[in-house]
């Protein structure tokens, strides 16, 4: 197959199929993005209150709001008053 | 796969790209002999170069590793084959070894990639993050991490979901899809096993709670969260994102117990736990931090004045052994322990566990050499067969062995046997056939 430069991707499609974990996965990052992005639209909110939105495992909230973090689409608010939990807020 | 394998020769061949093998490698580039490094990682450093500080220095890792890979990277003297994996390694005769080397696909052309990082930025996938022990996400476009050599991007094919959108933006049109695994039989003169040692799993200790207990984390994440390159702003208990203000940590995990298998001292556990306790109390000056011993053995030049300091810090010292470790409704963790001075057992209550993980052999050693046998010892690392006339020298002439290949050790002295293990290959290479 002819590949032309900037657009390998299609080869690669041609020869392996992307595998449904892969593409569940994905499914899986947009959709807690979305509420994450959209539930922090008006207010900070802490990891706590995140996962009563998400309604799923704190600790996989705490590792998909980290990872927001990383790539620049989250940042870290304030600290509560006992200095013991972080609220997070849009990179706007 | 290519079917044809590229053969190519060099004087020695040098089996692992960390701080042994790199320290060993530039030895023998300096001498004027052609080297080729196989690295498994993306990146050369090893663990070294994930660390925060050392012992009992306090000196910054990546300081200290950081000049070191780049001279590595940039010797002329020097190639290195990251991503790749020695499948066979057969000594025909004195001076002359074939290695079969598999070189996997990065999926990015090394030489014209710029580290800029777009792709990774517009890559839509997350998963977890191996260079910080799955602590925070990373895409499938990425770069290891920001200190990596090369510091170039690559793929994770088994993640990837084939949007095209790191090619679409990438402005030197450096990702390439269409790379190929590639088999080389490199011919060597000499070769140096410098492959390191795997870190123990504590998920073999189900008592302990690791995997299900989120605030029970290994040495090597806390390493990472007090990285300049940390997962998180501060440190962070995974479960729930508190700052933890009572840390205890749990030395010998997978080490000195005969029960996993391993009975022999790991030797850097003590002191990089001591370590990480004089850290965390710098990072969280209100934390409480707690080790759990068996013995402290701080044998080392300034070790014993290290664990001095700590316990002048106000680092709390228990002699006992813990027998199980249950998590509370809240995410703290309550420890059962055998008061070893007292010969009680008792209970408390941590809101973070860190296990002080054990150093293993790199099981990859015993499948290097075919037809003549690299022998191991009964730990299962790399057999010296002259420890004290000559502690790098194999079962095999012309095979040394660096670092802790050989057996655990810590920084200094992995570095002191990276230089034993390329003066022997030196001497053997210089040597009249």
């Amino acid at each position: 197959m002819e590949t032309e430069k900037g657009k390998t991707f299609k080869y690669m499609r041609e020869k392996r199929e992307v595998s449904q974990a892969a593409k569940d996965n994905l499914k899986k990052f947009n959709r807690i993005k979305k509420t994450v992005m959209e539930a922090l639209q008006e207010n900070e909110l802490s990891i706590d209150q995140l996962t009563k939105i998400l309604d799923m495992p704190k600790d996989e909230v705490v590792f998909y709001v980290m990872s927001l973090v990383k790539y620049g689409f989250v940042q870290t608010g304030t600290i509560d008053e006992m200095d013991e939990y972080f609220s997070y807020k849009l990179n706007k | 796969m290519s079917s044809e394998k590229i053969n190519t020769s060099f004087d020695a061949l040098v089996i692992g790209g960390g701080i042994a093998g790199g320290e060993s490698a530039l030895n023998l580039a300096n001498n004027g002999f052609r080297v080729l490094i196989i690295e498994k990682d993306l990146s050369i450093g090893g663990k070294m170069i994930l660390l925060s500080k050392v012992f009992p220095s306090l000196d910054c890792s990546a300081c200290i590793t950081t000049p070191k890979v780049s001279e590595i990277s940039r010797h002329p003297g020097i190639t290195i084959f990251t991503n790749s994996k020695v499948k066979s390694i057969i000594k025909k005769s004195k001076n002359d070894f074939e290695a079969e080397i598999i070189k996997y696909p990065r999926y990015v052309i090394t030489e014209d990639c710029t580290g800029c990082q777009l792709c990774e930025e517009a890559c839509p996938v997350i998963i977890p993050d191996q260079y910080q022990y799955n602590l925070v996400g990373r895409k499938a476009a990425y770069i290891p991490f920001s200190i990596a050599s090369p510091r170039v991007a690559a793929i994770d094919i088994e993640n990837c979901t084939l949007c095209g959108a790191c090619e679409k933006v990438c402005p030197t049109n450096c990702i390439d899809f269409t790379q190929e695994t590639e088999e080389y039989l490199i011919k060597a003169k000499t070769v140096v096993v410098a492959t390191g040692f795997n870190l123990f799993d504590p998920i073999k200790i189900p008592r302990f709670g690791f995997g299900s207990y989120k605030n029970v984390l290994t040495s090597m994440q806390m390493e990472r969260q007090l990285a300049p390159t940390r997962p998180f702003n501060t440190i962070l208990r995974p479960g729930d994102a508190k700052v933890p203000d009572n840390l205890a940590y749990v030395l010998c995990t997978g080490s000195r117990d005969v029960t996993i298998g391993n009975p022999i001292c790991s030797q850097i556990c003590c002191m990089y736990s001591i370590k990480q306790a004089q850290l965390l109390m710098g990072a969280l000056p209100m934390a409480d931090v707690t080790i759990y011993y068996i013995n402290i053995r701080s044998f080392g030049k300034g070790f014993e004045e290290f664990y001095s300091q700590a316990k002048g810090m106000g680092v709390d010292f228990i002699k006992g052994k813990i027998g199980k470790i249950t998590e509370k409704e809240n995410g703290n963790l309550i420890l059962r322990y055998e008061d070893i001075n007292e010969n009680k057992v008792k209970e408390s209550e941590h809101d973070m566990v860190i296990l002080s993980v054990g150093v293993l052999p790199n099981p990859d050693n015993a499948t290097l050499f075919h037809g003549e046998e690299l022998k191991l010892d009964p730990f299962s690392f790399v057999n010296q067969t002259e420890p004290l006339a000559s502690p790098s020298r194999t079962s095999i002439e012309g095979v040394f062995a660096a670092g802790t290949a050989t057996g655990p050790m810590d920084i200094p002295d992995s570095i002191l046997s990276a230089g034993s293990a390329s003066s022997e290959a030196i001497s053997y290479l210089i040597k009249k056939p």
